[in-house]
């Protein structure tokens, strides 16, 4: 459809400016991150900071390193990884499928919603020791702890999203002679794939939370483990260093998501 | 003529917390096979409650509604779902009501290009025109053959010009599918330009008030209606009898 040739001299121009403009954005966020680092390696180098208590740049890259060097830096981001990723899909899964269920019966939501609203507003870190006695020291107590932390968001996000489909469509669909399987998955799942994705987009971020919540609880390995273990020995660079690496890890999974949210919504501009 | 929907002292109450409110009472009116009806009242009277009963997807609280045929509802929005091409837009009464025959998604895929649709077939909504996908809309509604089609206010979200044109199309389109049509308005000179028959009703709860033919010496172009002299005559009496 787009044929650059027939463009005008002017739209060119048009096309050029916007080009500059976010090349310019680019280069100052860049830019900024670099200058940040840079304030914060020399206030340190020139010791207008303790190292000690702010760490820097340059300690932090020498801690990653050498949790390299040492063969462990994989394993603590594969242990956390896992327990992360394993508890978001959990989560998404049954989530979701809670909330199906909540969507098709008017009973049985209006009977579960006091417990919905209640249990999104207990902070989840207080079933701490529970969720060690129940489910152990291992593993599975912090993909359990990340379970619960999700799992009510998602629940509210989607059924949400369900409810709230249009019900001119609905009317449409049901003089047609639509059933109510047949609203579900011809209606009101498609319709609510943008939504599925915000709540994606939100659980990648609640999904990190418990994690490392369930990590600083009961942990033996792990990004969390090490930020609790640096904190107790005193040893701030290898705090900073795994904080770092997580925010890479999170802003990575945040990327997976739009780029799945790309391929998905595609032809839905309106 | 046949009579193909029959209201026969119908009453419809709807229920809620604070209030029951009575929508139509002891409304009877029919629609005979071939026929273009349109229902005018004051905005609120109850004229959507009227397509519901027709549709049958509420029940009468006291009367009777009776169909002897299948229905097609066309709203005032497209009401295409965005994430299916135009041809599964089409599709979707059929899907709906799991027909497998293949000549029946030819023939409605026939009456898209027929009609103009066909270059947009694999186009999503969103690329079309407002007037464009009203004409969709109509299209989708009829691809399951329906005996009687059910307009609610299908022309009153499109500007004026693209709504003269899309009642150009839709009025066109019905008369050459000799489909029968209830279609339901505020709009006095859309009424006029379009319908056989003309049904007013009064303020809540809903009565057939006045009923007339509307004579245009045959001529069915809404365009064409809209200049002859009897238009003004017969937009004066329905004015009258709306704020009466």
């Amino acid at each position: 459809m787009k044929n650059t040739e027939n463009f005008s001299q002017e739209h060119h121009k048009f096309l050029r400016a916007r080009k500059r403009k976010s090349i310019l954005i680019q280069c100052l966020r860049i830019g900024l991150l670099i200058l940040l680092l840079g304030i914060w390696e020399l206030s340190a180098a020139c010791g207008w900071s303790d190292p000690f208590l702010t760490s820097s740049p340059s300690r932090i890259a020498k801690t990653i390193g050498s949790l390299y060097t040492e063969g462990t830096l994989f394993y603590h981001i594969g242990v956390t990884l896992a327990e992360t990723l394993t508890g978001f899909f959990i989560a998404v899964l049954f989530g979701t499928a809670a909330a199906l269920l909540l969507w098709w019966s008017d009973t049985l939501r209006s009977v579960l919603e006091p417990y919905i609203v209640v249990l999104n507003a207990l902070p989840k870190i207080a079933l701490g020791p529970l969720i060690i006695i129940w489910c152990g020291t291992g593993s599975k107590a912090i993909v359990f702890m990340t379970i619960l932390v999700c799992i009510i968001v998602v629940i509210m996000h989607m059924l949400n999203a369900f409810i709230m489909t249009d019900q001119n469509k609905i009317l449409l669909l049901r003089s047609m002679g639509a059933g109510k399987l047949q609203l579900l998955t011809r209606l009101v799942i498609p319709s609510s794939l943008a939504s599925f994705i915000s709540m994606l987009k939100v659980t990648v971020g609640m999904s990190w939370i418990g994690s490392i919540m369930g990590e600083y609880i009961v942990s033996k390995a792990g990004l969390g483990y090490l930020i609790v273990y640096g904190g107790q020995v005193f040893r701030l660079d290898l705090v900073m260093g795994a904080t770092c690496i997580l925010c890479s890890l999170a802003a990575i999974m945040y990327f997976c998501v739009v780029l799945l949210e790309k391929l998905l919504v595609k032809n839905t501009q309106t | 003529m046949n009579e193909i929907l029959t209201f026969d002292h119908v009453s419809y109450i709807y229920h809620t917390k604070r209030d029951e409110i009575e929508a139509l009472n002891d409304l009877s009116f029919s629609v005979r096979e071939g026929e273009f009806v349109a229902v005018i009242g004051p905005s609120g009277c109850g004229k959507s409650t009227l397509l519901s009963l027709a549709a049958g997807l509420l029940t009468p609280s006291a009367g009777s509604v009776n169909c002897s045929g299948s229905v097609g509802y066309m709203l005032q929005r497209d009401e295409l779902f965005p994430w299916l091409t135009i041809e599964k837009n089409i599709y979707l009464p059929l899907t709906i009501k799991h027909i497998k025959t293949k000549e029946i998604y030819e023939r409605a895929r026939a009456r898209a290009v027929k009609y103009g649709l066909g270059e947009f077939l694999a186009s999503y909504p969103f690329q079309l025109s407002g007037g464009m996908r009203q004409r969709a809309a109509l299209i989708r509604t009829l691809a399951s053959d329906p005996d009687v089609l059910l307009l609610d206010e299908p022309f009153s979200a499109l500007d004026y010009q693209t709504r003269l044109n899309v009642t150009e199309d839709v009025a066109a389109i019905l008369r050459k599918e000799k489909k029968t049509a209830l279609l339901i308005t505020h709009d006095i000179s859309e009424t006029i330009s379009l319908a056989d028959r003309v049904l007013v009703l009064t303020a809540r709860p809903a009565r057939v008030a006045h009923a007339h033919e509307l004579m245009f010496d045959g001529v069915v172009n809404p365009l064409k209606r809209r200049e002859m002299s009897a238009f003004s005559g017969w937009f004066e009496i329905l004015w009258k009898e709306l704020n009466a």
